[in-house]
């Protein structure tokens, strides 16, 4: 599918979020922070469907340029000329708060030392932790 | 008889009423506007959500392989003994029947269910759902029990419902309406979530109004959970329009600029019912069993949020229309208070002639 050239060779991206769609626009290759890490998608990717974790979704090239979007939790299919990912939050790096990621931070070991041997309240306080440093990473450009 | 003066001071009255109403109904026309784009905009989302899950659905077993029990608490069916019912109303009155007839609904659900001699949960989302049930109904109570073991290296927590009554109020969720947040409403389905999982529920049920458009709204009782078949609102009692409710709320959307037409599916959403379906074999990147465990809370929370953003647009619309009916009633009123004072005039001035007529006629 990769050598149809009759196409232009992007891909066409979109990020959407319970409340709206984020961004429609196109890029040659999309970084995107899957649950078990980062995995990059090219034109003619093979069909592909992961869970995402929490970090920046990055475009190159396309349409509009170089972009960088936060996201966290939800799902992301990746097509051979398509992808879209549809997360739970989802925010250009400059709109975090990085006060507000700290705090979340703090509740985050709150929530873990007060657990107990409840798995899933563990998980919890992973899931915020995770989200938070990612966020805080995300704002001062520190995101791997 | 009133007098000219008096009549003139309740016209004047009535004048004021008419542009109050007036500038509310514009204001909610406004808000309309703006409930319906949000709740358009919210489409694809939940769209996607759900098309994933029943690709997801034909591509994996729901079923244990080994115990043949199912894969998820939320898709477990179980005798229907404790019900919870969210009644999603309005924060606010003016709204012409629109509170009264979510409340009546929820009411006739509530006689239904515990003449059948089941248990019910009341979740108010709304100031005036809210009003109506912590009246009649008690609270409910929860016990956080902890338990401690080897040497306090390690606690148990479990909550523990003590029921009184056969009918009780959980949670609070007046605030809610005021910025309908994705946040919230997660924190909101994962209380259910949790509560239906320890089996203190048995089902849940959504009473709210639907909107499609202006003049095709209905008070629906929706069947949240179980999850019996996905993508499908399973519907138990629907109460349409009357032909006189939908000329009126057609009328005020006239008068107001907004469109009672259905807004048209946009191609993010039609691409949206194809998400995750494709027809070819996909790369997991997690093992689809997970993503599917991972995507029936989500699934719940998008129907929550999709059912408060129609209750928000319905509440709007309602209030429109009744401030429509207010203003062209305010209008006869007036008409018919300056006919009267006219009349008065009318009389005082004939009876004046009269008299100074009958006067020169006895000199």
């Amino acid at each position: 599918m990769a050598e149809n050239t009759s196409n232009s060779g992007l891909l066409t991206v979109r990020l959407v979020t319970p409340d709206r769609v984020l961004l429609d626009s196109t890029a040659e290759a999309v970084e995107l922070p899957s649950m078990s890490g980062y995995l990059e998608a090219l034109y003619g990717h093979a069909p592909l469907l992961a869970e995402l974790g929490a970090g920046e979704v990055r475009l190159h090239g396309g349409a509009s340029g170089d972009q960088k979007f936060f996201v966290a939790w939800g799902f992301v299919e990746v097509l051979p000329e398509r992808v879209t990912i549809l997360a739970e939050t989802a925010m250009h790096p400059e709109e975090i708060k990085v006060d507000e990621a700290r705090e979340e931070l703090a509740k985050a070991e709150r929530l873990w030392n007060e657990a107990g041997d409840d798995g899933q309240k563990y998980d919890e306080a992973n899931a915020i932790t995770r989200q938070a440093e990612e966020m805080i990473a995300s704002a001062e450009g520190k995101s791997h | 008889m009133a007098n000219v003066l008096d009549l003139r001071r309740r016209i004047r009255s009535v004048k004021n009423t008419r542009q109050i109403t007036k500038a509310m109904k514009m204001v909610s026309a406004a808000r309309l506007r703006r409930a319906q784009e949000r709740a358009l905009l919210a489409r694809p989302y939940a769209q996607m959500i759900s098309s994933v899950l029943e690709s997801l659905v034909r591509r994996t077993d729901i079923y244990n392989g080994d115990s043949g029990s199912l894969m998820h608490p939320l898709l477990v069916e179980r005798e229907e003994k404790n019900v919870l019912v969210v009644v999603i109303a309005g924060d606010k009155g003016f709204a012409g029947a629109f509170n009264s007839n979510i409340t009546k609904a929820a009411q006739s659900f509530i006689n239904d269910r515990s003449a059948l001699g089941q248990n019910i949960d009341i979740e108010p989302v709304g100031r005036k759902a809210r009003d109506l049930v912590a009246k009649k109904y008690p609270a409910a109570v929860y016990e956080k029990k902890e338990e401690h073991y080897d040497n306090d290296l390690a606690t148990h927590f479990e909550v523990i419902r003590h029921r009184a009554a056969p009918i009780e109020v959980t949670g609070d969720h007046a605030s809610l309406l005021v910025k309908v947040d994705i946040d919230a409403v997660s924190e909101m389905a994962h209380s259910i979530i949790e509560r239906y999982t320890r089996a203190e529920i048995d089902a849940v049920y959504l009473v709210y109004n639907e909107f499609k458009s202006v003049i095709s709204q209905r008070v629906v009782v929706e069947k949240l959970l179980p999850i019996r078949k996905l993508g499908s609102h399973e519907i138990t009692v629907a109460e349409e329009m009357s032909e006189e409710q939908k000329e009126a709320a057609a009328h005020a959307a006239a008068t107001s600029g907004v469109s009672i037409m259905e807004p048209e599916e946009s191609a993010i959403e039609s691409e949206a019912k194809n998400f995750g379906t494709a027809d070819v074999d996909y790369i997991f990147d997690q093992p689809p069993s997970r993503i599917f465990r991972h995507l029936l809370p989500k699934y719940v929370t998008t129907q929550i949020f999709h059912a408060l953003l129609e209750s928000v647009a319905s509440e709007h619309a309602a209030r429109m229309t009744a401030m429509d009916a207010a203003t062209n009633n305010a209008g006869d009123m007036i008409d018919a208070y300056t006919l009267q004072m006219n009349r008065v005039r009318q009389a005082a001035i004939t009876k004046e002639i009269i008299e100074i007529v009958s006067g020169a006629a006895a000199l």
